[in-house]
């Protein structure tokens, strides 16, 4: 691929992933090549001797050399100081519903101005975006929108929120953490949608200044993470214990992969996990595998394995259990837990109907748990 | 089975004082190593039974060191020129590397020219990576057009490093930087990706010679400089068995560590593993008794 047409494959992420770039963003800041990487010091990092740093930003820990990078390809060691290099570094910026993150407890029907850089902090083999977060970000064409930029843009757009999303948000940490404080000050809410991957002391700081995140949980088992994600399910896990336990909205999603991860006693260890560790309100959506990247070889999850592995998680007493990536199916909608009405009837990203009031069933007047305004 | 032939040949002060290299050394020290590792009577007949005239011959360097610790321009420009009676055009030879960037940044001058020998990186508008990911095993990745088109015959001209992770960074590494994404092979000491890369068509099928370059190495810390532990070795070394040839340099890097009172990478817990693992998939034999080494000085 010459460099020309693989920048061109690179910034369709937005066509990868359902949407378009935001128009007037193609104008106001003519996405285009560009080598002159961010030089912004990172906020989590040791310095070692011999100008070599440690990254305590994920649970990688990447040790580094004067000029390497680490694990994620967009932080490098300069001599001793540590650079992100994607900061203000957009390589895609879309307008989506906040549905298609997912997030069905927060803010529905609105919209979420959505941000990535380039690099991801594991390699999942099944990533539907790896075009993006495969990635070094010299690799991908990105727009100069620095967080300022990113909050007007997203006022502009008429968006309730930020989404940092598509790659891996915690490999541009700083970037988002600096637009979520400025999308804070201008009533903006802000949506972190990630693996996980992420030491406590960065996570808790981040969980100061966003207002929802949304977790990939992509196993409940140890061999599975290593095998296919190239990570560790304990510090996930850790993860979603460290935001349960704080004032951010909480979702979980489980692609169910058929073979690797969908065996329903996992399924069950899972659910049994969540409502222990985060409580029964935690949405959990199972969603459906489409075969890419380094996955072909597997076919598309079937329907009945979603609706079983949903059936486990109800069981388990999970209290909101959804199914995504299946268009029309029943299982996209917020049924109330206390009488069994339906509340918000969703298709794909449409909500169609949105029956709540002051966050409770207008029926049987049961909380439903979410940020609804 | 013949033993594959590694050849080391020791070039005493090729380094001048200044650090520059003596190209009358250098010449001598190619002209060594490749009769002797081809068993021809010449630097050109030697050359020409690894290469033909038709070739398009990529010269793989490694720069991502900087000026201080990367394969020298000199280095690379006299493997170029020692082409010269093969009937390989200049046109027809690529130095290259990832990015134009760190080619400057490591003494190159670009050349981008239609006549004459070409030195650019992958980022040069008009190279770029393959459209199609190389998805096989542990890797998926999409390969440099460069490697992947330009070249029909490779060179690893890589430098002899110790790695933090790999342990050491020698030729099969160097074609990490043949891919886009070499950031996600450095788990578990870059094993199994260092061979499963090399295993690659593009690579696998291309690869003709290797060529480390020992004149500087670092032997500890690497393969960031660190010039407390980098010894003036003066050394070239030359294989057609990439695996054996790679098992050689890390000997070197073994003795330097010996004699310097360091710990082997062994009983540091990082040996590079992914040489066993290309041995046993067939890419060649890096066993110390599996290997003719033949020392020479030039």
């Amino acid at each position: 691929m010459n460099r020309r047409r693989f920048l061109r494959t690179a910034a369709g992420a937005g066509v990868v992933l359902g949407a378009g770039p935001c128009p007037f963003l193609e104008e106001l800041y003519a996405f285009g090549p560009s080598a002159n990487l961010s030089d912004v010091e990172a906020r989590y990092y040791r310095k070692l001797p011999d100008r070599e740093v440690e990254c305590v930003l994920c649970p990688r820990n990447c040790r580094l050399g004067d000029k390497e990078r680490g694990y994620c390809g967009v932080r490098e060691n300069r001599d001793g100081r540590y650079v992100t290099l994607v900061y203000g570094k957009a390589c895609a910026a879309n307008v989506d519903p906040i549905e298609k993150k997912p997030f069905f407890h927060f803010r529905p029907g609105t919209t979420s101005f959505s941000i990535a850089s380039a690099g991801c902090n594991v390699n999942c083999r099944f990533c539907q975006n790896w075009e993006i977060s495969q990635v070094r970000p010299e690799q991908v064409r990105h727009s100069d929108l620095l967080p300022e930029a990113v909050v007007a843009a997203a006022l502009r757009t008429g968006c309730a929120s930020i989404a940092y999303t598509y790659s891996e948000p915690v490999v541009f940490y700083e970037y988002m953490y600096d637009t979520a404080v400025a999308a804070r000050r201008r009533g903006l809410k802000s949506a972190v949608v990630t693996g996980g991957h992420i030491n406590r002391e960065p996570l808790e700081a981040l969980l100061e200044v966003v207002d929802a995140v949304k977790v990939d949980l992509k196993a409940f088992r140890d061999g599975f993470y290593r095998e296919y994600v190239r990570g560790e399910l304990k510090p996930v896990l850790e993860a979603i214990r460290t935001i349960a336990a704080g004032k951010v909205w909480l979702e979980i999603v489980y692609l169910v992969i058929p073979t690797l991860n969908d065996d329903p006693a996992e399924i069950r260890d899972m659910a049994r996990w969540v409502r222990e560790a985060a409580g029964p309100d935690v949405p959990v959506h199972f969603s459906r595998f489409q075969p890419m990247y380094m996955m072909k070889n597997l076919p598309p999850t079937p329907v009945s394995t979603l609706e079983k592995a949903r059936a486990v998680a109800l069981e388990e007493g999970l209290r909101f259990v959804y199914i995504g990536n299946v268009p029309g199916h029943a299982a996209e909608n917020t049924v109330c837990p206390g009488c069994g009405r339906t509340l918000i009837e969703r298709y794909v990203f449409d909500i169609r109907r949105l029956d709540l009031k002051d966050g409770r069933c207008p029926y049987c007047r049961t909380a439903i748990p979410g940020v609804w305004t | 089975m013949a033993k594959p032939k590694v050849i080391v040949v020791r070039v005493r002060g090729i380094l001048e004082r200044s650090g520059d290299i003596d190209p009358a050394r250098l010449r001598r020290a190619y002209e060594r190593g490749i009769r002797a590792l081809t068993g021809a009577a010449s630097l050109d007949e030697g050359l020409g039974r690894l290469f033909r005239p038709s070739d398009r011959v990529g010269l793989k360097i490694n720069t991502i060191g900087g000026r201080k610790i990367s394969t020298r321009p000199e280095v690379a420009l006299g493997l170029a020129a020692a082409f010269k009676g093969t009937g390989v055009p200049d046109k027809s030879i690529l130095i290259w590397d990832r990015t134009n960037r760190e080619l400057r940044d490591a003494g190159y001058a670009l050349s981008l020219g239609s006549s004459g020998v070409k030195i650019y990186g992958t980022d040069t508008d008009g190279a770029g990576y393959e459209d199609e990911l190389y998805a096989k095993g542990n890797i998926g990745s999409l390969f440099a057009s460069i490697q992947s088109r330009f070249a029909t015959a490779s060179v690893s001209l890589a430098l002899l490093k110790d790695h933090g992770l790999a342990g050491v960074t020698a030729g099969m590494k160097n074609y990490f930087g043949a891919i886009h994404n070499p950031n996600k092979y450095h788990d578990d000491h870059c094993d199994p990706f260092v061979a499963e890369v090399f295993a690659a068509p593009p690579v696998a099928t291309k690869h003709r010679l290797t060529v480390l370059d020992a004149l500087l190495v670092q032997y500890h810390r690497g393969p960031a400089y660190h010039a407390q532990w980098a010894d003036r070795a003066e050394t070239l070394v030359f294989g057609t068995d990439p695996v054996a040839t790679d098992a050689v340099g890390w000997r070197m890097i073994e003795a330097l560590r010996a004699a310097h009172g360091l710990p082997t990478l062994a009983e540091e817990g990082r040996e590079p593993r992914y040489l066993a693992t290309a041995e046993r998939m067939g890419l060649g034999r890096g066993g110390s008794d599996a290997v003719e080494v033949v020392e020479e000085e030039a």
